[in-house]
């Protein structure tokens, strides 16, 4: 099926409703880790599944290994969120979210795991906040351990032709810590988000 | 009718009863709903838990890390997870299969979902667990298989030691790391002496027997360092970590000795079984495993060639 992709107009909406939703996660998050957290500015694709690997080699400039988890969510908007960390920085988050020094495998990745949740949960919540929608969220789990970038996602196994993606970076100020947050609205799902943007802007 | 004032007592008795532990807290981490599954598991009944701190009356909760996510909760207004993969349980629970468990406490996932209360301005934290303990047992026999299944993948069939691809595996993965690390490496080869012999003049059976026992031998006399396999046909490889030449010659003439000394029976007649060996050691010229195998192989030729029953280290000749 075809989809067309947000009119500029939908894309200028879109794109403040994310900036209006990064203000809210930056403070949120602040507020959970107790440390300053440096967000990018919100980028927005419209991709086809050909250009997904190298568009997502552009988003995260990171010549390494990474580990990626991804959570699902559902009800006004739908889509699966996919978060990627490059190796450094996790035991250095250890700390903020309250675990031990030492972390065994299981605790590492339970880090990831609740690191990721709210990562995506301070996003999408601050977008539904602003858009006056509702989310619900699946389990987060681990997608991807020690892998090359271009190598997290199989093109060939993703069941849509077309999908938003939004592309949002995060870092902990004097911390050796990042990680990339990317939002994957297939399809149908598009015409959702449109809808939900179109809501906002009729509601001035 | 109301159907609102028709359903809350449904509701009521559903969350009670459902076969899911839920319980609901305020921010001051008091204990506000605590339902059967609860009382049931954890021995304390609602009536002992309403109202009491949730830290204070179950201090084995680990607060640090629990207080957080509740916290990002409260903060976030967002869901929070935790799986039985990577932290088993939230509450130490017995679970329902003392018999068949194999676990010594109830899996469990659990979902910390925010409440908001509009009408009063209060929010909480709806906590629930689920008993997956059936899914991680199940979980943990494929694991168990899967590890079978990838040992079986590296032993031989007749003799029980390993086979030539976990030789092989081993032999690249040592051959890395001596590079990486400069350390020594050293590689035997040995093959047993006019073994078409023993199987043309007493059958296969027999030739069978005399590669089972040699294996044996080897298993015994090898260090714990060392890496035995089985080569193929009668022929096998041993490979020996941080071993120089002339450590891996003291280990290939006790293998010899060994081997030419024990006493071999088949059918209750002894067969004499003695065994050739060749040895190379890894050094800078070498730069692919291959070419240490074949360094061991003639090494192993020229033993052939002086008469058997011997070991011989490979030298470059040039």
């Amino acid at each position: 099926m075809s989809i067309a992709p947000l009119t500029e107009d939908q894309r200028d909406a879109l794109q403040e409703v994310l900036n209006i939703a990064m203000g809210q996660a930056g403070n949120s998050l602040a507020r959970i880790l107790d440390a300053f957290v440096e967000l990018s500015v919100p980028r927005i694709r419209f991709v086809e599944v050909s250009m997904v690997t190298s568009t997502i080699e552009e988003f995260v400039p990171c010549s390494g290994e990474v580990t990626a988890v991804r959570q699902a969510f559902f009800d006004d908007l739908r889509g699966e969120a996919l978060i990627i960390f490059d190796q450094n920085g996790c035991q250095d988050i250890a700390d903020l979210m309250g675990y031990d020094d030492h972390l065994d495998v299981q605790a590492q990745q339970e880090l990831l795991l609740d690191v990721s949740n709210v990562l995506v949960g301070a996003i999408l919540n601050g977008v539904t906040n602003t858009l006056g929608t509702h989310l619900s969220y699946s389990a987060p789990s681990i997608m991807a351990e020690r892998t090359l970038l271009n190598q997290i996602i199989t093109p060939e196994n993703v069941p849509w032709t077309h999908s938003a993606l939004l592309e949002v970076n995060y870092s902990l100020k004097d911390r050796d810590f990042r990680s990339h947050l990317l939002l994957f609205m297939a399809e149908e799902a598009i015409e959702a988000l449109r809808k939900a943007v179109d809501d906002f802007v009729e509601s001035f | 009718m109301d159907s609102h004032a028709a359903t809350t007592p449904l509701l009521n008795f559903i969350v009670d009863r459902v076969n899911i532990g839920i319980f609901v807290i305020n921010k001051e981490m008091d204990i506000i709903l605590w339902n059967h599954f609860m009382e049931t598991y954890s021995g304390t009944s609602a009536e002992e838990a309403l109202g009491q701190n949730l830290f204070k009356q179950f201090p084995e909760l680990p607060s640090a890390w629990l207080k957080r996510k509740i916290n990002s909760v409260f903060i976030l207004k967002n869901f929070a997870f935790t799986s039985w993969e990577q932290r088993p349980y939230l509450f130490k629970f017995p679970h329902n299969r003392p018999v068949t468990g194999g676990v010594d406490s109830m899996r469990q996932n659990c979902t910390f979902l925010p409440v908001i209360d509009e009408k009063n301005n209060e929010e909480y934290v709806c906590v629930t667990l689920l008993d997956v303990t059936d899914t991680s047992i199940y979980q943990n026999r494929l694991e168990e298989t899967k590890q079978q299944l990838a040992e079986a993948s590296n032993r031989d069939g007749l003799t029980g030691i390993h086979n030539r691809r976990y030789l092989e595996d081993s032999i690249l993965k040592e051959f890395a790391r001596a590079t990486r690390y400069k350390e020594a490496l050293s590689f035997i080869i040995l093959d047993i002496d006019h073994f078409k012999h023993v199987n043309d003049d007493l059958g296969h059976l027999a030739g069978d027997e005399v590669l089972r026992r040699v294996a044996e031998i080897l298993s015994a006399t090898v260090r714990d360092t060392d890496i035995l396999a089985r080569y193929g046909g009668e022929e096998f490889g041993i490979v020996c970590p941080s071993t120089r030449l002339e450590g891996a010659m003291m280990l290939a003439e006790r293998v010899r000795t060994s081997i030419a000394t024990t006493l071999i029976l088949y059918d209750e007649k002894p067969v004499p079984i003695t065994i050739s060996l060749g040895v190379a050691q890894f050094n800078n010229d070498i730069d692919s495993y291959e070419k240490l195998i074949n360094q061991a192989d003639t090494a192993l030729y020229q033993s052939k060639e002086k008469g058997r029953n011997c070991a011989t280290y490979y030298i470059k000749d040039d």
